[in-house]
């Protein structure tokens, strides 16, 4: 199972956290700060593959953007690239062109496409064409309950 | 600023401070504003607030008082409040906040919801964040979504009852009949939920997993179905039909497989197919192909699979893709113990992986050289470990230094080989290795008797050019010492002759003597050379009284010891320097100092004056103990801390005056020849611990305990405890180390000595405690019975 799944750029600044095990505040804030130092120190034509205590991490750059994700040790590290890759798409898909802005400013809407495709640490859906359509029926939803309150979402 | 002011404006205003203590005062003031609508349960902008606080809690400042808030916003009737309040519980509560507890009724009524997606939201959060107890109240739930839904909730269902299962293992049963059934589903969210679920079910149940042997027909049958099948633009990825799901059915078919030659001839056909029909150009194929090969090598394969595994593992090392070099070679490293042959054919690629600028590439270069090394390689690999060794980052030194010597031990050609290579790699990473390098290396130079020429010089010569490195340097200061003759006498057939004057040899030890680079156990080691070449040199004998002298009152605490002791051979007792400082005796490997020390002086005993055993000083004092005069001046140094509880440490009455010279010289008792019978006392997981009896007199038995190590790493942080009848008394002296080297290399040793005046039936009991590969492990022994000496 994946551990945890991170976004940062590359200046540090986390843009997205997801932890699948629970854990202190405190030990949540030294592992950032751990795969963001490690992650970012990595010179750019090396191979995508870390380690760190028992865990594998798995990371991949994407314009200003390290995703990176931690895997246990019986995982497929070359699978868990197209999990992000995948990720990716679907982010694609759902902003048009996705840059860094789109996650900053809808983050919690990067968070919802997120829970459709992974749970628990595994993936959910194969399907790419699924997701978006659950995530679109998602926001119809919260849309017309706004629209009958006549209030914005947020 | 406005109280209702929206996410998106917030976000902005944040990002466009100027400095940190700008943005924690607008990130201040707003919080303060959040916690205030909190408290007044202002109906429309809640989600808002918490959408807000969330921003917030990511950039890292606190945000607890939010938890609430996510509990009310879940138990709200609007799907966007659900859908925020969901959010925030997974990012806010986890398990150990009792706040979590509370939810745990609004899931349950969530879980039963008429709209679908309320429905995916309670679930998602379960599975993401549930306790044990919330799993265990909701259980019921889950299993009722599982075999009555829509396949959208039914692949939800499954995940989560797959954290349920993680949570709470003993709920396994109550999901196992439906997991069977839900691998006949189409959808291959489902499918895919259904195969994780009950990889989870058989990884913690073996009479689960026996029973999921009969789906791997099944199992096969729907991996057919993906390789064969045309192309599905739904789950297609550049080329491979959901690899997704195809991954996770090859790992479900390697536990079924695992042990078992039924199951593993039911997937032969299909593994054989994959492997060949698979195209690897992208990831995606290379994934499918990775996880095909681990499968293959874990099942009981047939040989013409295996070999066409270990071949897919050959092609991906010449791949471009740095990415699938890597994990080649961490496969490789997992089989090349079982499939040794197959691996060695690919020996030139990884070799060219050590000079690949990755340092992830290297490390696994490196381990995969390590295990690649063999008698017939030895030379050419170690050629390239030493050129590796110069070159590589400074986190593997010590790992490639430390392989690079036990190969050396295992496989060396010849002793000047193995010298060779040692004295290579101390000039290279000579800082990163370890401790017992040290002592070994001496070891192998005594033995080596005909080389000891050829070592000197060489080691000289190390010495002149650079005194950095300390093992070097501690290891040439005592060769010099040693052998000092040989070299000044300048002629050596093995290299070249170089002209070495007594001087120049004085002017090297001094320097080391000095320099601020030298560590004190360095210094210790150049004093005492300085003193032994007192004998082997005929002129500068006053330079080094000069020398010693000087030293009788230095800080350190050693080297005054050392140097005042050795003022007192030059005045007091001239007449015995030359027996004192006297070529070493071959040092035989193993052996604990005491019994070894005794051997050897046990012609120089002078007089008859009774003196307290010499307790045995710990490994890392051992190299003292090669070097009489250290142990005269090193029996003084405080002992390890025996392990027994109502231990004493004798110390020798006496301090570190010319006086005790005389008494120790003259007084170790000589350890009787140990027997080479002794009674197995503890034996498992490769550690032998045996009992030797030592003496045996009316009222006291002395035994040796001895530790060896059969299996392939070391043990370490060995210890013995020992307890007795009341009656008896004990007394266990400081064992010879701490380490148990692997492959039975060495032994460590601890002498006991049983005082019994009341003739009891003597009975021990000895606890046992070692970290073996990664475990640590506690055992106790008893013993009933001592064995009787061989000669008594």
């Amino acid at each position: 199972m994946m551990r945890f799944l991170l976004l940062f750029s590359r200046q540090g600044k986390l843009r997205l956290q997801k932890w699948f095990t629970p854990l202190p505040e405190r030990e949540r804030k030294k592992i950032v700060r751990d795969m963001t130092t490690l992650v970012l120190a990595r010179k750019p034509r090396t191979c995508n593959f870390l380690h760190w205590k028992d865990l594998k991490i798995v990371y991949k750059r994407y314009a200003s953007l390290y995703f990176c994700c931690a895997l246990e040790e019986q995982e497929n590290e070359l699978l868990a690239l197209e999990i992000l890759h995948r990720y990716v798409e679907l982010l694609d898909k759902y902003f048009g062109n996705v840059c860094e802005l789109d996650i900053i400013f809808n983050f919690e809407k990067a968070y919802f496409i997120l829970d459709e495709f992974l749970m628990g640490g595994e993936v959910q859906e194969t399907s790419k064409q699924s997701i978006a359509n659950s995530i679109e029926a998602s926001d119809m939803l919260q849309e017309t309950m706004e629209e009958y309150m006549s209030k914005p979402a947020f | 600023m406005s109280p209702s002011v929206r996410l998106q404006e917030l976000i902005r205003v944040i990002r466009s401070a100027r400095t940190q203590c700008e943005e924690r005062g607008v990130i201040q003031r707003e919080c303060a504003a959040i916690r205030e609508q909190f408290r007044q349960n202002d109906n429309g902008g809640r989600s808002h607030n918490l959408a807000k606080l969330l921003y917030v809690h990511m950039l890292g400042y606190p945000a607890h008082f939010g938890q609430m808030e996510c509990v009310r916003l879940i138990a709200s009737p609007r799907y966007s409040e659900k859908r925020i309040g969901y959010l925030g519980a997974m990012m806010l509560l986890d398990e150990k906040q009792d706040a979590s507890l509370l939810i745990t009724n609004s899931i349950k009524n969530d879980l039963s919801h008429s709209s679908q997606y309320v429905q995916s939201l309670a679930l998602c959060t379960l599975a993401c964040m549930g306790s044990a107890e919330m799993c265990r109240d909701l259980a019921p739930e889950i299993e009722r979504l599982l075999k009555a839904s829509n396949s959208y909730i039914k692949k939800k269902a499954t995940l989560c009852a797959v954290h349920i299962i993680r949570k709470v293992p003993e709920l396994g049963e109550m999901f196992t009949p439906s997991a069977h059934s839900l691998l006949s589903e189409k959808n291959h969210g489902v499918l895919h939920g259904a195969v994780v679920l009950i990889t989870e079910l058989c990884e913690r149940n073996t009479q689960t997993l026996d029973n999921f042997r009969k789906a791997v027909p099944e199992l096969v049958q729907i991996m057919k179905g993906l390789v064969m099948s045309g192309y599905s633009p739904e789950h297609n990825v550049a080329g491979i039909s959901d690899p997704f799901l195809q991954v996770r059915i090859l790992r479900l078919l390697r536990i079924l497989g695992r042990n078992n030659d039924r199951a593993s001839d039911a997937m032969n056909d299909l593994l054989a197919q994959v492997a060949t029909n698979t195209d690897s150009t992208k990831t995606a194929g290379s994934a499918v192909l990775y996880e095909t090969v681990l499968t293959v090598m874990d099942i009981r394969s047939e040989s013409g699979l295996r070999v066409l595994a270990v071949n897919i593992l050959g092609r991906f090392l010449l791949n471009n893709d740095r990415n699938i070099r890597y994990i080649s070679m961490t496969s490789l490293l997992k089989i090349v113990q079982t499939d040794h042959n197959a691996v060695q054919r690919h020996r030139g690629t990884i070799v060219d992986c050590l000079k690949d600028q990755d340092a992830s590439v290297q490390r696994r270069a490196l381990e995969l050289s390590l295990a690649l090394v063999s008698s017939v390689n030895i030379r050419s690999l170690m050629k390239e470990l030493l050129l590796f060794l110069s070159t590589c980052p400074p986190e593997l030194r010590a790992h490639a230094a430390s392989g690079i010597f036990i190969a050396a031990e295992k496989y060396a050609p010849s002793q000047r080989w193995h010298i060779d290579t040692i004295l290579h790699v101390l000039t290279t990473a000579g800082s990163d290795v370890r401790d017992e390098t040290v002592p070994n290396l001496i070891q192998l130079i005594t033995s080596a008797s005909e080389l000891h020429c050829y070592t000197v010089h060489k080691l000289y010569r190390a010495l002149v050019t650079d005194i950095s490195q300390q093992p070097l340097v501690q290891v040439a200061c005592w060769c010099i010492g040693e052998y000092g003759d040989l070299l000044l006498k300048g002629d050596c057939e093995e290299t070249e002759p170089v002209q070495v004057t007594e001087d120049d040899v004085l002017d090297a030890l001094e320097t080391v003597l000095q320099s601020h680079m030298s560590s004190p156990a360095t210094r210790a080691f150049a004093l005492t050379a300085t003193m032994k070449l007192s004998t082997r040199i005929t002129e500068n004998v006053d330079r080094i009284r000069s020398i010693v002298s000087i030293y009788g009152s230095c800080i350190d605490v050693e080297l005054q010891q050392r140097a005042v002791e050795y003022n007192a051979l030059f005045r007091k007792y001239d007449h015995m320097r030359a027996a004192v400082l006297e070529r070493m005796p071959v040092i035989d490997k193993g052996q604990t100092n005491g019994e070894m020390s005794a051997n050897n002086i046990k012609d120089l005993e002078q007089t008859d004056v009774k003196i307290p055993e010499v307790p045995l000083p710990s490994n890392q004092l051992c190299l003292e103990v090669c070097d009489l005069l250290d142990l005269l001046g090193g029996s003084e140094e405080p002992l390890q801390p025996s392990q027994a509880p109502p231990s004493s440490v004798p110390t020798p009455s006496s301090t570190g005056t010319g006086q005790d010279l005389l008494d120790l010289l003259g007084g170790v008792c000589p350890a009787p020849v140990p027997v080479v019978t002794g009674v197995t006392v503890y034996e498992k997981n490769g550690l032998t611990v045996t009992l030797q009896c030592d003496q045996r007199t009316e009222t006291s038995v002395t035994v040796s305990l001895l530790a060896s190590n059969s299996t392939d790493s070391d043990i370490t942080s060995f210890s013995l405890q020992a307890a007795v009848p009341k009656s008896v008394q004990l007394q266990m002296k400081a064992p010879s180390g701490d380490v148990v080297p692997a492959h039975g290399a060495g032994q460590v040793t601890q002498t006991v000595i049983l005082m019994n005046p009341n003739k009891v039936n003597l009975k021990m009991r000895v606890r046992v405690s070692y970290s073996s590969q990664g475990s640590f492990c506690q055992d106790t022994a008893q013993i009933d019975s001592f064995p009787t000496t061989a000669w008594s």
